[in-house]
């Protein structure tokens, strides 16, 4: 009982603390990229503090609540995922309730966005969902084929299995999904080519226009655990998850270092573009992947 | 960030925060916009001291006007500075914005920027070199670790004189006023 307690506080703290780290390495590596020094590795932190210490203006309560509850949505997603042998959920839901509670996360900051009443907010918020109508298709048939291979939709069991056969992007017919949910991946994760939801320079950063001091930080906070739950799903469905935390934060790390090097050199997608390209090779490799699968 | 700066930190979080997490916005008017992208890029790289460029003024604390000033983007420049949340911090760049500059005699230019909005530094020069932007934001560092880079509680302080000199220059304004005009 103690355990669980423990391990239910403890694993998002950990998953912020990962989260964060990584946003920090993304922009100390695009920075070593574009042949910059690049700024301290923790400057994420400064920002977080600077922007909590700052003074703020809230645009009515659906503008406070709406973030609030797409980082609850966050939090609750990171409990049902496994990292190394700890999960402090494990024996309920599964794989479904995780692709149901990830939805809280775009739709909490949708309904925050639409207090804002800012016009940027309504175009970043509509390439958002359209985005997320074209990454949802093959990311809905990776995890059908997924858990028709393996006959569970427990995760657990699925890195229990894997920990004994292999890593299932290294077995066939998986190998053809785990391809395309990496492909999906940046989309997801919403970094280039897929940043057209919040392009600085054509729609002022979009659903972020109007978030400034703690509304700001509580958005990098969420940008951080978002990051965190793609990949670590990527980790666990496909790579195998791993025997101890340590191990699956190194993998964590190998699968955000090749998004980081697709999103320091590709430029941005229209939404069209990016719809036209989610829905034709990802989703054949997806499809392609379920056929052989049931097969 | 150094060794010897952990005692700050754990001081002043706020105050050191604000110095070493600037969120830029500049306001190009006329010219001086071909010096920020060699700050911000490789060349001068103003991310190693946490200076980066954000879109929107809810986000920026560095406010950099950059050029003349026209009576007609004296506007934008009043709703941006107010739209941003405190503490916030105003650099002028270039000699216009301090006294008109080779704009002394035109009819159509603000000749002096601090009546109107309050300015924490001035960087003089026509046009001055790139590099001016970040020893600016060192003497900024000075002033913000002292307490005097205290333009926005001016601005707060003396809210009826600015808006009366904004009334002066741009006729009627048309949104309301920030702080309780008496």
């Amino acid at each position: 009982m103690v355990v669980k307690i423990t391990q239910i506080i403890l694993s998002p703290v950990l998953a912020l603390i990962v989260g964060v780290f990584f946003l920090g390495l993304a922009r100390k590596i695009m920075a070593r990229i574009h042949w910059r020094y690049g700024p301290p590795l923790i400057q994420p932190v400064i920002d977080m503090i600077r922007l909590f210490y700052q003074k703020s203006v809230s645009h009515g309560r659906m503008f406070d609540l709406g973030i609030v509850l797409s980082l609850a949505g966050s939090i609750v997603v990171v409990l049902f995922l496994p990292f190394g042998r700890m999960c402090p959920l494990s024996n309920s839901g599964g794989l479904l309730v995780i692709l149901y509670i990830m939805l809280l996360a775009p739709l909490g900051l949708a309904l925050s966005g639409g207090q804002g009443a800012n016009p940027n907010i309504s175009i970043g918020i509509s390439r958002k969902l359209i985005l997320s109508l074209g990454y949802e298709v093959p990311l809905l048939l990776v995890l059908l084929s997924v858990m028709t291979h393996y006959k569970t939709i427990s995760i657990v069991e699925m890195v229990n299995v894997q920990q004994s056969t292999g890593w299932s992007i290294a077995s066939w017919p998986l190998f053809l999904s785990g391809l395309s949910y990496f492909l999906i991946l940046p989309a997801i994760l919403s970094i280039r080519p897929f940043d057209m939801t919040s392009a600085p320079q054509e729609i002022s950063s979009g659903p972020m226009v109007e978030y400034g001091g703690k509304y700001l930080a509580l958005a990098a906070i969420e940008h951080a655990f978002v990051l965190f739950i793609s990949i670590a799903l990527f980790v666990n469905l496909f790579l195998g998850g791993a025997d101890n935390i340590f191990y699956f934060f190194v993998k964590m790390l190998v699968v955000f270092m090749l998004g980081l090097c697709i999103n320091a050199v590709f430029p941005r997608f229209r939404i069209e573009q990016a719809i036209k390209y989610l829905w034709k090779w990802p989703t054949l490799l997806a499809f392609l992947g379920l056929i052989m699968t049931l097969m | 960030m150094d060794r010897n700066q952990i005692t700050k930190w754990l001081k002043a979080p706020a105050k050191m925060a604000n110095k070493y997490s600037l969120h830029a916005i500049y306001f190009c008017t006329g010219c001086g916009i071909i010096e920020v992208p060699p700050v911000i890029t490789s060349r001068w790289d103003a991310e190693r001291f946490g200076i980066i460029p954000v879109a929107t003024p809810r986000q920026a604390n560095l406010f950099l006007i950059t050029g003349y000033v026209s009576v007609k983007t004296l506007r934008p420049i009043i709703r941006t500075y107010e739209q941003m949340y405190e503490p916030k911090y105003t650099i002028g760049f270039g000699s216009c914005p301090i006294n008109g500059g080779m704009y002394w005699d035109s009819y159509n230019t603000i000749k002096h920027l601090d009546k109107y909005i309050p300015i924490d530094g001035w960087i003089a020069g026509c046009m001055p070199r790139p590099e001016a932007i970040i020893i600016a934001v060192t003497h900024l560092w000075t002033l913000i670790d002292k307490d005097m880079a205290t333009g926005y509680i001016k601005y707060r302080e003396n809210y009826n004189s600015y808006r009366k000199n904004q009334e002066l220059a741009l006729g009627k304004l048309d949104w309301p006023p920030l702080y309780p005009t008496k």
